[in-house]
């Protein structure tokens, strides 16, 4: 097994998908009252999910930020703050785990190399 | 993808939010403001907000910039991209006692309804709150990250 096989590179890329969502996500709040803003969106499990399949390697993949056209509130925008929202804190929980998660591996690997 | 990029995009928020509440809070403060340096009543103020990089030459230059780095999410945010006036008529009341009033004891009022500020008022400080979240979020993110160095 390498060193950084290929769930810690999945972790990463997840990791990194997830940001990019933060970042999305952020933006959506950010443009709320702006008329005719679309929301945005990263779908970084599907995408990972297909390379998984295919058998590619989760390392260096690139998310696709997608602008999702969705129907028109009253406030001239396709963005609820409450789902945002929602969505953000999600986000940034599903980030916490994958950064458990990967600290965890890391402290096996750490405590398989001993002390230095 | 920088990753400040969420704390600065939410900061931009945090910016158009403010300059949003400074115009409500200048049509609350001039809703009885009959006479302004051109003569006539004061006109309510409006914000235009945009989404940072559509256009212009910051836009063109990420745009060029984007070409080499496919996938990466274009910059965000968003910007006041002007202070316009409201167009709606100005109210026409009825005071005669009123030094402004015209012959027939109308006086010209700004087209400014309190109400419609107090909520829009609301709504701007409601938005703000959604972004300082959003950097909370980014920075608490930013910190389990560093967590792992750990």
């Amino acid at each position: 097994m390498a060193l950084v096989d290929s769930t810690q590179q999945l972790l990463e890329a997840a990791m990194r998908g997830s940001w990019q969502r933060e970042t999305a996500l952020t933006n959506n709040i950010a443009n709320a009252d702006t008329p005719g803003y679309e929301r945005e969106e990263v779908n970084f499990e599907s995408a990972l999910q297909g390379a998984m399949n295919s058998g590619q390697s989760a390392e260096g993949i690139q998310f696709q930020t997608e602008v999702q056209p969705e129907e028109v509130g009253p406030n001239g925008t396709a963005v609820s703050v409450d789902q945002e929202s929602t969505k953000l804190a999600e986000n940034g929980l599903d980030y916490q785990a994958l950064t458990q998660v990967a600290g965890a591996r890391n402290s096996i690997v750490t405590t398989a190399i001993g002390p230095a | 993808m920088g990753i400040f990029e969420a704390i600065g995009i939410a900061g931009s928020g945090l910016t158009a939010e403010r300059v949003r509440m400074d115009v409500t809070a200048e049509n609350l403060a001039n809703a009885e403001t009959t006479r302004t340096a051109n003569g006539q009543p004061y006109q309510r103020q409006e914000v235009v907000l945009t989404q940072t990089g559509e256009g212009g030459f910051s836009g063109a230059l990420s745009g060029a910039l984007q070409q080499n780095r496919p996938g990466s999410p274009p910059p965000g945010g968003v910007e006041v991209a002007g202070i316009v006036s409201d167009g709606t008529p100005d109210q026409e009341v009825y005071d005669p006692g009123n030094p402004e009033a015209n012959a027939q004891g109308y006086v010209k009022m700004p087209n400014i309804s309190t109400v419609t500020e107090n909520t829009d008022l609301i709504s701007e400080s409601q938005s703000y709150q959604s972004d300082v979240t959003a950097m909370q979020t980014a920075k608490s993110m930013f910190t389990t990250t560093l967590g792992l160095l750990k």
